[in-house]
């Protein structure tokens, strides 16, 4: 170790580190601070006496050794004091007993059994009742301390109760509770990257499902980071030496191989280049090592190796550390930035920490990195926050444009439904202004003109005339009726028109037998085809009225399947069917073809049949 | 002989009211009570209390309104009143609207000077008469109504009924017969297929008429809407 830190980089990073230390170190405590103290040790069987200014690290004197021993500490007091006073130990362990003027404070851990429990891990607080100090004193620590432990005894502080205990709160709250916070963060942090790495799942275009590693590179040191931290809050270890030993040591290890490659993640350095690769199989190597090297170093008396790869894992830091910088640097990203900061944050804190664990012992409180290594835990709840904000900002961009897509799409709809409807209703317009035209030609028009005919010459009667335009009114009330039959109501057309030939009929001297069944409405006919089939029995029925000279009339519906079938009978003279037709019948057969029906006149004196078959589809 | 029927008649056209009171005239049984042309007049004459009046002939497009509110007018100060429309065409909405607003039947313009005379007394004789077409679109009332109701229509003369019914609900026997108008035929052949007097049928149909009639505002716009007629009132 002193030989890698004697080289000038080494000098340098000393400096730094010791100016960051004087930082940190402060404020001494009022009260009596003892720390001359008159060793008796006990390693490898061999015991020597010696004197010794606290603290006393155990593992800087005693590299890879473990051993016991008993600190006489003597000091004299003006005046006996009369209150309570209390004694505080910063750190006394790994198992410790303490005595005053003879009689035993405290005592904790079994000092016969080596790597047992560990009680060196929180700082101490002992009352001293009132009567057990003399002016002449005597404080006598036993220890036995294991290797690789932080075993060793710091000063001691004695003096009043409300003096000392403040400082030791102080430096309490600091290790145990700063520890167990720190250890909190990294938990919850660590858990909450694995659940977000284990549900940020994509699925790629071949169907395979993606995770985004960077969560679980940081998952996996945040959860490492606090075996880290936790492990030193435990004083009854579960695992057997030295394998308690070298969990921290492998922890570290795997914090500092998975940070890194957190940060290579986020970086975006790409998995497939060549120097990242090498530098990912380095610290991989390192990282599997860790557990080896704590062997050997704690477990087989070798802690040469174990310096080794600290210093190996240091400058593996430092180098990344270097070279990120850079990166954020040319790159001009926030995020890139961010976790610049927190490496170097880390990588000076961590060296401060090295300095002072490895290099200058001097007991301090905890090791800064606890708290600085939060900043990674921060740095990716920030990565976390951006992604989501980025994400949700996409999220809310894609909404409009989608949002907006829709509303274009219902415009175009709107607009071309409304075009298609003016369309429709225009077609409507035309279909009906053509039937309402046809109906006024061949009904209200021929009739109107027909009396305009007869006037003309002179010598029609007057009584002929009326009847003219008796006719076209009811051509006219027939064509108003039309509109509101029902579309394939053969029924309500028939009774229809003979309500309004009602008049007419009385007028004659015609009997009218009427067999007409409920018909359900033929599909077929629509309004046009019903105007169609009116004057069809209009014109069969004005025929008998004013040609055939009948007594009786017979008009027939009755259903045929899905079709109907009408039928005019009059018991008339009759007419000749194959003679050329006059305009009436011309007018019937035309229109039969016009809607699809079929058309059968049968003549002969005494019976005449216009038989009309609608076929219902 | 009993005293003759006493006539209104508001129609604006003046040859065609002058040829409607001249066919009154002539008929010893009707006395012309006066000819008017507007809406405003009509209900000036109805509101003089010393005015009785037996039978209204309205026209419906009066310069100042409709001849349907001269209908209402004359039902609330004269009920003994009875209303018949002078129709051009008697088609289908017109004369449905008149039978809604109380009228008991109409006549057409081109009728002759006998037909009008002989209308009005028939009416009040008890006579209404009704097109097929008006007595399928009350069949699809009574339907509708029944389907409001939750029941279905019984089959036609499967029972004959002669218990009174609600307004609005027809009797077995007045649905058979509206049935059979619709269907075409006449009151005697009717009379002869259900075997009660022609008298009976028309009894029947002025029922109908007087169930159709609704006897206010709201009511004649909530029946309407019912009937699906409301678009074109």
């Amino acid at each position: 170790m002193s030989r890698v830190w004697s080289t000038p980089f080494g000098l340098l990073i000393r400096l730094l580190a010791g100016s960051i230390l004087c930082l940190s170190t402060g404020l001494q405590a009022a009260p009596l601070d003892l720390t001359r103290a008159q060793v008796t040790l006990e390693v490898d069987g061999a015991s020597s006496v010696r004197s010794v200014t606290l603290p006393y690290p155990w593992d800087r004197y005693h590299k890879g050794q473990e051993g016991r021993a008993v600190f006489l500490v003597d000091f004299d007091l003006a005046t006996v004091p009369d209150g309570p006073w209390a004694l505080y130990l910063p750190r006394v362990g790994t198992a410790y007993e303490i005595w005053l003027n003879g009689r035993m404070l405290e005592h904790r851990g079994d000092m016969a059994q080596f790597n047992g429990g560990d009680y060196g891990q929180v700082p101490r607080y002992l009352n001293v009742p009132v009567g057990y100090l003399a002016p002449h004193n005597r404080i006598e620590v036993r220890i036995r301390a294991d290797v690789g432990r932080r075993g060793g005894l710091s000063r001691l502080v004695l003096g009043p109760m409300d003096e000392v205990y403040p400082l030791y709160l102080r430096e309490y709250r600091l290790r145990s509770v700063g520890s167990m916070l720190v250890m909190g963060f990294s938990l919850v942090v660590g858990l909450v990257s694995l659940a977000l790495w284990a549900t940020q799942t994509r699925v790629t275009d071949w169907g395979a499902i993606q995770r985004d590693p960077l969560y679980l590179y940081a998952g996996l040191a945040e959860l490492f980071w606090t075996v880290r931290v936790g492990h030193t809050q435990i004083e009854v270890p579960p695992l057997d030496w030295p394998w308690w030993g070298v969990l921290p040591v492998t922890a570290l290890g795997a914090w500092g191989a998975f940070m890194t490659f957190f940060c290579l993640e986020l970086a975006g350095v790409r998995r497939s280049s060549r120097l990242a690769g090498g530098f990912r199989r380095w610290l991989m190597l390192l990282m599997l090592l860790g557990p080896l090297v704590g062997v050997l170093a704690l477990g087989l008396g070798r802690p040469l190796v174990l310096t080794v790869w600290y210093a190996a894992l240091g400058l593996s830091f430092l180098a990344f550390g270097a070279w990120f910088i850079g990166h954020a640097v040319r790159t001009p990203s926030r995020m890139q930035r961010v976790v610049a900061a927190a490496v170097v944050i880390n990588v000076v804190t961590g060296l401060r920490d090295l300095y002072v664990f490895r290099i200058e012992p001097a007991y301090p409180s905890n090791a800064l990195m606890y708290y600085t290594s939060m900043l990674f835990g921060l740095t990716l709840g920030y990565v976390v926050l951006a992604r989501f904000r980025a994400v949700s900002a996409q999220a809310r961009e894609l909404m409009q444009a989608m949002a907006a897509r829709i509303a274009e799409r219902e415009r175009e709809l709107n607009s071309s439904y409304q075009r298609l409807e003016a369309l429709a209703r225009e077609q409507e317009r035309t279909n009906e202004r053509a039937r309402i035209l046809r109906d006024m030609h061949d009904g209200v028009g021929s009739h109107i003109s027909a009396a305009i005919r007869q006037l003309q010459s002179g010598r029609a009667r007057q009584e002929d005339v009326l009847q003219t335009l008796r006719d076209s009114l009811d051509q006219l009330k027939l064509t108003i009726d039309a509109m509101h039959l029902p579309p394939g109501d053969v029924t309500a057309l028939l009774a229809n028109l003979r309500y309004r030939l009602e008049p007419r009929l009385q007028a004659s001297d015609i009997a009218l037998e009427w067999d007409v069944d409920l018909i359900d409405p033929v599909e077929r006919l629509d309004a046009h085809a019903m105007r169609h089939l009116q004057f069809m029995v209009f014109e069969a029925i004005s025929n008998v009225l004013q040609h055939a000279d009948a007594h009786r009339l017979r008009v027939e519906a009755a259903q045929v399947g899905p079709g109907v079938r009408l039928g005019i009978i009059d018991n008339g003279r009759g007419f000749d069917v194959s003679a050329p037709p006059r305009k009436g019948l011309l007018s019937l057969r035309e229109r039969a073809q016009a809607i699809g029906a079929q058309l059968r006149i049968e003549s002969a004196p005494g019976r005449t049949l216009v038989e009309v078959f609608v076929p219902g589809t | 002989m009993e005293s003759p029927f006493r006539v209104l008649i508001v129609e604006d056209d003046e040859p065609m009211r002058e040829f409607f009171a001249a066919s009154i005239e002539r008929n010893p049984r009707l006395r012309l009570l006066a000819g008017v042309g507007s809406v405003t007049l009509a209900r000036r004459w109805l509101d003089d209390p010393a005015h009785g009046v037996d039978v209204l002939l309205t026209d419906l497009g009066l310069p100042d309104g409709s001849g349907l509110d001269v209908i209402r007018h004359a039902r609330q100060r004269h009920p003994a009143c009875e209303a018949l429309v002078i129709s051009m065409f008697g088609d289908e909405d017109n004369v449905l609207a008149s039978i809604e607003a109380g009228a008991l039947g109409y006549i057409h313009k081109d009728a002759t000077p006998d037909d009008i005379a002989q209308t009005i007394l028939e009416m009040k004789a008890g006579a209404s008469p009704i097109s097929p077409m008006i007595a399928r679109r009350v069949l699809a009332k009574y339907r509708s109504s029944l389907q409001d109701r939750g029941s279905v229509p019984e089959a036609p003369g499967a029972t004959a009924d002669p218990s009174p019914t609600p307004r609005g609900l027809l009797s077995a026997r007045e649905q058979q017969v509206l049935e059979l108008i619709a269907r075409g035929f006449s009151y005697a052949e009717i009379s002869r297929l259900t075997g009660v007097s022609v008298h009976t049928v028309q009894t029947h149909i002025k029922n109908l008429y007087g169930k159709l009639a609704v006897h206010s505002k709201s009511e004649a716009v909530f029946e309407a809407t019912r009937m699906g007629l409301l678009p074109r009132f």
